[in-house]
């Protein structure tokens, strides 16, 4: 599974995973979203990675991106309401 | 004692809602200007952030949607703006200025408006498409085009939007059918030279989708018409690219003027019907829309505000200097 991992500091503990394209804005707004509020985060890349994929649309049920999970919480599209929300921001 | 002269501490000169190329070159060009400028918009860049390649915005031979959308950003940050990442949820209209209202529960003031509020995908409207909805059904080929590697796929459509969906999924997919409804694809000639040179590429023309069907997952559309020896078109995806709808709900609450298909009516100074209220980008009326052409009429927007900001004076009224605000014709 292809992953990279933000390593800037962090405040939270929580484990948050993104599911990302390469091209994709929304993706990129996520993770500034993350960066911004110093949560870290895994992220893996559904465009190259089949399994990646497949456990995206398991959590999801569907193959748009991004998707976050945030400790179990799905989060669809760049929503920063819920990811405020889950991440108790 | 209050003073009939003062203008609301808070008040901007122009709150510009919408922050894609229109709201952007608008932005630039009010804080060149020296307006007070706030921008507020729930997606900084817009919609061509979401365009793969941009090949016809002039001093740019070629660059990404989202490069272009970064440098509008940075060129309007390089004056003194105000920028707020929100959602207008509200715009009223007293004493001849404008109160906007935003989902973070905040109110801002101001003499004028500009509204480059853009649009949203025209969806298909059949069965199967809310059903499927990013389970085969896509509307951004750059966001979610690579998940279908390999696959066979379809755009709807049968615009220059349609060609360029099109060519975009032919880097990942193995079969890219175009499902016309007119007679032709109407493209740009450069891009519908590329579809026809493309070998993964066929155009089908006279086909309308009647029905997405599926299980779980989009496995193909039901059309109009017989193709391969059936009317369903085997898929792993559908990417509908229809054209818009103008996001003007908003200023037709206040009696600003929109054509029948909702784009809010401009003149060549972006004005609209409301004294102080302008419009540019894709949610005007103007024919061809385009990120250059937005761009232009933000900035052409951002000037009439100025002029008119100019040409009238804002006074409040006694003893409610902070919230009221009468405008009337400057003196010459």
């Amino acid at each position: 599974m292809v992953k990279s991992e933000h390593t800037t500091k962090s405040k939270k503990s929580t484990n948050v995973k993104i599911y990302t394209t390469t091209t994709c804005p929304w993706c990129m707004k996520t993770k500034e979203f993350l960066k911004a509020h110093n949560v870290k985060y895994q992220e893996v890349n559904v465009g190259e990675d089949e399994k990646a994929r497949n456990e995206m649309f398991e959590k999801s049920g569907q193959f748009g991106v991004p998707v976050t999970d945030v400790n179990g919480t799905i989060i669809v599209g760049y929503d920063k309401e819920a990811l405020k929300k889950a991440l108790a921001l | 004692m209050p003073n009939n002269n003062k203008i609301p501490r808070n008040m901007y000169d122009t709150i510009i809602i919408g922050a894609g190329c229109a709201g952007l070159g608008a932005a630039m060009y009010a804080g060149r200007l020296n307006l007070k400028t706030l921008m507020i918009g729930d997606n900084i860049g817009g919609t061509i952030a979401l365009t793969d390649v941009v090949e016809n915005y002039p001093g740019f031979i070629r660059l990404t949607g989202q490069e272009l959308a970064d440098n509008l950003r940075k060129h309007a940050e390089d004056y003194n703006i105000e920028k707020a990442e929100a959602k207008v949820t509200k715009i009223r209209i007293e004493h001849g200025c404008f109160f906007v209202e935003t989902n973070e529960n905040k109110t801002y003031e101001t003499k004028t408006i500009i509204f480059a509020t853009g649009t949203e995908w025209r969806k298909l409207n059949i069965p199967g498409e809310a059903e499927f909805a990013n389970k085969g059904v896509h509307y951004c080929a750059l966001c979610d085009g690579v998940i279908y590697k390999g696959k066979t796929v379809a755009v709807v459509g049968g615009g220059d939007s349609a060609a360029k969906e099109a060519l975009l999924m032919s880097q990942y997919a193995n079969k890219v059918y175009i499902l016309v409804r007119g007679d032709k694809l109407r493209g740009e000639p450069i891009n519908n030279d590329r579809v026809a040179a493309n070998q993964k590429i066929e155009v089908i023309t006279k086909a309308s989708g009647k029905q997405i069907v599926g299980n779980k997952i989009v496995t193909g559309i039901v059309l109009d018409k017989t193709v391969n020896g059936s009317t369903t078109l085997k898929l792993d995806a559908v990417f509908v690219a229809i054209g818009h709808i103008a996001l003007s709900q908003l200023v037709k609450e206040i009696g600003v003027k929109t054509n029948e298909k909702g784009e809010v009516i401009i003149d060549h100074q972006s004005k609209t019907n409301i004294s102080g209220f302008f419009a540019a980008g894709d949610v005007t009326d103007t024919d061809f829309k385009q990120a250059i052409t937005g761009v232009s009429e933000g900035v052409t927007a951002a000037h009439s505000a100025y002029t008119y900001i100019n040409e009238n004076e804002f006074v409040c009224p006694m003893g409610n200097e902070d919230l009221m605000v009468k405008v009337r014709k400057r003196k010459k």
